[in-house]
């Protein structure tokens, strides 16, 4: 650093020096120039003065003519060592006196010249007249070299080269002392300068020399570090906000709720940006309103004077918010001076600087970040560039939270799908399952099934006791074919068409309580609980169009869940109530409520779905589920109020039916037909064939049994070859080889008006879902009973 | 009158440089009257030496005339301070006492203490070539030395007649004094 400053006080003093001796130089050489010209005019003037009064005094020598006088008197000249001859000439021109005596006679002029002086040849000669009153007596001639003008100009030189001399040396010491005034504060300067580069400290100032062009350079340098320094404190603050950026971008990065990301963000930025008080609100386009979300923690105590405690709703008036709304970011500097009511709260919280930024994402703004301080005007560009910043970072991470959340609802929605798939498969293989036994149940029982009822009613002497056991028999083969019709709905996934029908809900919550009591009353009894009953069915109640066997059923699965939800005893209610509905229809209710345990909320979410249960290898966790399903099926309505150790009610709604309620429809009436028909019986199972034979011998007809559909057809052909018809068949349906559809298409084909009974293991499906098979008559489901044989028998024969 | 003059003077040039060279040297008496002349040039009289400011500057010659018409010719139409000269024949010491100068020849060496007497009260020139070593109360005596005419010059004489000389004439001339002439014959 000292070099360039050496550089400078070296450069001072050569332009100091320099300046000196150009300027005596031109003085000195300007001086000689004018004594040069000048002096020779006065050295022909000086001699001019000499030959004049040397010739004044020669008048007398040449008036007398004394030329020893004369030669005296131009001895005068020795005065001056530069006149090196003189001469007096008399009044004809003829040499009268010459000095000094040692002069060659020949280097004098032979002809006297006019008068006046000139050079020739380094020497000045001059003729001066010498006359006395006007009479001229004679010449002077008068000869000087220039060696005084030689002398004079050397001693200038002298002069000149010692006064440059002394004067650059006294330049050379002004200088030194002047020239510091100059370079001190530029060192000075630099040295500010070292210490502001070194420190990094902007805040050091230089100070002033005193001289103008210093101060002025000082002022000026200052003032580049006042700039420096603000320069140098926005980049920080630029620096810093970045950091917090970042920071607040990375604590929010991995956080998947609004609520936990907001938090983080206001509290950050009320920490370090710092502002004095922040909130988020979410927007609702729908009601154009903005919804507080999360308040700062460190701005609670002014979120309530401001009216921003979260949940809180704001209107969105006609400036920043609407502005904002917009999806520009709204800065007011002094809210004191706007009238509109959202900024009118801050200015009365004392919070008169506002920025809001919008939550902008996809075009679309989803909610509002707002920052206040109480001092106005205090946001810079760069607070607000960050806040903009900001918002555009939790924006983001709110729709990624967001997605999140959607993506793992989506997630979960699928697990369930596919969990329920599998419960589907498993209950679809189950119902094939449960299908092939009840088949084989259903035949199995058929034989028992017609002989009961043929015993019944054709052997009188029966006695009591027998009578007593076979209607025992009877009663067990309609409960167990009842069980296996149960059965079928595990795997009867939904009724394609349902058979709608009057239903009083009334007669079936009865016969419902009846067909329970077992569950709600004897067995409790016997393990010494109490369970109370209040049945509290409204008179009148009016009627609902629904499939009354699925009501039952449901009701049933109520009133069990309602009895083991109350392993210590309790109260069962059952209520049925009608209520108006909006327009002219009125709401049908039934009601099955317990005081037991109750349930909790997760368990209250889960327990309509299939295969959930409370109640361990007990429970199949189907019987809400089903409930469910009749509820949608019946376009009905269902609640569920419970609470945890006070009880649960179930409650199902009902669209009434308006029109008065139809007697019930009576059962047919088994009469035997009067005609003795000839019936071909097809069938794999020889018990049954004996079975069908005994039953229908029994009433008068002739059989011919076939084992099998192949032989089945052969004894029809036979038969119509014979001419011997057969009237009716009664065929199964499964059978190997060749099975009854086949059979019954090949009996039409043969003879088209011959009746075609099928008898089956799915028959009761089959007619359910009207899937009677073409060239089959009638079916009738395994096991067949006596009474709807014979109506079938008499419905196609007469 | 310019012409003449010019002439007079080339004469005397010619009469000098004459003389120097040793050959055809003008006479004697033509250079004394040209000295003559001169003496008007080289001293001043005071104002009382003239009756008059137009009276003429009167050359007297005592006694025995040795120029002939050279004088006249030399003086003619020359003035001396506005008085024109004039050359004047004097043979009596009351006619001496009128001139300004008074030229007393060597022949008149009888009547030399005469002359100067007349003139002793007043301002005139004495001039005389009278042989001799001593002034004998002559102001300015003319001699001859090595073939030059010589001026020997009574200063104290001269100043007591209230006529001051030139120094130029003074440097030119040998000066005595009266006084001393006694003890330096």
């Amino acid at each position: 650093m000292t070099a360039p400053a050496k550089r400078i006080s070296r450069q001072l003093m050569r332009m100091v020096l320099l300046t000196c001796v150009i300027v005596i130089a031109f003085t000195c050489t300007m001086f000689v120039t004018y004594e040069a010209v000048t002096f020779k005019q006065s050295v022909v003037r000086q001699l001019e003065i000499l030959g004049q009064a040397i010739a004044r005094n020669s008048t007398a020598a040449l008036a007398f003519d004394n030329p020893d006088d004369a030669r005296a008197v131009l001895a005068a000249f020795s005065a001056d060592p530069h006149i090196v001859a003189a001469a007096l000439y008399d009044e004809s021109g003829a040499l009268f006196a010459f000095y000094p005596g040692t002069l060659e006679r020949a280097t004098l002029p032979a002809v006297v010249g006019t008068g006046g002086y000139n050079f020739v040849d380094r020497n000045v000669l001059g003729f001066e007249d010498v006359s006395l009153d006007g009479q001229k007596l004679g010449t002077l001639f008068v000869k000087s070299d220039l060696k005084a003008i030689d002398e004079r100009l050397e001693l200038y030189a002298l002069i000149t080269l010692l006064v440059v001399v002394l004067s650059v040396l006294l330049a050379y010491l002004v200088a030194r002392h002047q020239q510091s005034q100059i370079s001190r504060p530029i060192l000075a300067l630099a040295e500010t300068a070292r210490a502001v580069s070194d420190g990094h400290d902007y805040s050091v100032r230089a100070g002033r020399a005193g001289t103008y062009e210093f101060d002025q350079l000082t002022d000026a340098f200052n003032h580049m570090l006042t700039q420096i320094q603000e320069s140098e404190r926005r980049s920080r603050a630029q620096m810093g906000r970045m950091s917090l950026l970042q920071h607040i971008t990375a604590a929010i990065g991995d956080r998947h709720d609004l609520q936990s990301i907001f938090q983080v963000v206001l509290r950050n930025v009320e920490e370090n940006l710092p502002i004095d008080f922040g909130c988020v609100c979410l927007y609702d386009s729908a009601s154009a309103t903005l919804t507080v979300s999360t308040v700062g923690a460190a701005s609670r105590g002014l979120a309530e004077p401001l009216g921003l405690l979260e949940g809180a709703t704001v209107p969105i008036d006609e400036n920043g918010l609407s502005t904002c709304i917009r999806g520009r970011l709204v800065h007011e500097p002094d809210v004191r001076e706007l009238p509109f009511p959202f900024p009118r709260r801050f200015a009365e919280a004392r919070l008169y600087s506002l920025v809001i930024a919008p939550l902008l994402v996809e075009a679309s703004v989803f909610g509002v970040f707002v920052a206040a301080r109480h001092t106005p005007h205090s946001f810079s560009s760069g607070d607000c560039e960050f806040l903009k910043q900001l918002s555009g970072h939790v924006a983001l991470a709110s729709h990624q939270a967001r997605l999140h959340g959607a993506l793992r609802q989506a997630y979960d929605e699928l697990r369930q799908s596919q969990h329920t798939v599998m419960q589907q498969e498993r209950l679809r293989a189950l119902g094939q399952m449960a299908s092939g036994i009840a088949h084989d149940i259903n035949n199995a029982i058929s034989p028992i099934s017609l002989y009961t009822d043929s015993l019944l009613e054709r052997e009188p002497n029966l006695t009591e006791k027998g009578r007593a056991a076979l209607v025992v028999i009877q009663r067990a083969i309609d409960g167990v074919a009842g069980t296996v019709s149960r059965m079928r709905e595990f795997y009867r996934q939904r009724e394609p068409e349902m058979t709608l029908a009057l239903v009083d809900l009334n007669r079936v919550a009865e016969q419902v309580l009846e067909l329970t009591r077992a569950k709600w009353f004897d067995v409790p009894q016997q393990l010494g609980i109490s369970i109370d009953l209040k049945s509290d069915l409204a008179p009148g109640l009016p009627g609902i169009m629904g499939a009354e066997g699925e009501i039952r059923d449901a009701l049933t699965n109520l009133i069990f869940n309602a009895v083991d939800a109350m392993p210590a005893g309790g109260t069962l209610t059952v209520r049925t109530f009608a209520r108006p509905a909006p327009g002219e229809t009125q709401l049908v209710r039934v009601e099955v409520t317990d005081t037991g345990i109750g349930m909790d909320e997760e368990t209250r979410r889960r327990c309509l779905e299939p295969f959930f249960t409370t109640k361990g290898e007990r429970g199949t966790g189907l019987g809400l589920a089903m409930v469910y399903g009749m509820i949608q099926r019946h376009s009905a309505e269902f609640e569920i109020e419970s609470f945890v150790g006070k009880g649960t009610s179930m409650q199902v709604t009902f669209p009434a039916y308006t029109q008065p309620l139809m007697p019930a429809t009576r059962s047919p009436e088994a009469h035997v037909s009067l005609r003795r028909l000839r019936v071909l019986l097809v069938d794999d199972d020889p018990i049954i064939i004996k079975a069908l034979e005994d039953a229908l011998t029994g009433d008068g007809h002739a059989t011919v049994a076939a084992s099998g559909g192949q032989a089945g057809i052969d004894a029809f052909s036979d038969a119509l070859r014979t001419n011997h018809p057969f009237e009716l068949v009664v065929t199964d349906l499964g059978m190997p080889s060749v099975d009854g559809r086949r059979v019954a298409e090949s009996i039409k084909s043969r003879s088209p008006d011959t009746p075609v009974i099928m008898l089956t293991g799915w028959g009761t499906r089959m007619i359910a879902e009207k899937e009677i098979p073409p060239h089959v008559d009638r079916v009738l489901g395994k096991p067949p009973r006596l009474v709807e044989l014979r109506v079938a028998i008499r419905e196609l024969l007469g | 009158m310019a012409v003449l003059k010019t002439l007079r003077n080339l004469a005397l040039g010619a009469l000098l440089l004459v003389s120097t060279m040793g050959a055809a040297a003008p006479s004697e008496y033509q250079v004394k009257a040209v000295f003559l002349f001169n003496f008007s040039r080289f001293i001043e009289w005071p104002r009382e030496a003239f009756p008059s400011a137009n009276a003429p500057f009167v050359v007297g010659i005592f006694g025995h005339d040795p120029f002939g018409r050279e004088l006249d010719e030399v003086v003619k139409g020359e003035t001396v301070d506005g008085h024109p000269l004039v050359v004047k024949r004097v043979q009596s010491a009351a006619e001496a006492a009128a001139c300004q100068i008074l030229f007393i020849h060597h022949t008149e060496d009888q009547r030399l203490a005469e002359a100067v007497a007349a003139v002793a009260s007043q301002s005139t020139l004495t001039v005389s070539d009278v042989p001799g070593t001593t002034q004998r109360g002559v102001m300015i005596r003319l001699v001859t030395q090595d073939g030059r005419i010589r001026m020997r010059i009574d200063a104290e004489a001269a100043r007591a007649a209230h006529l001051t000389i030139s120094s130029n004439l003074l440097r030119s001339a040998q000066v005595v004094s009266a006084a001393s002439e006694g003890a330096n014959p």
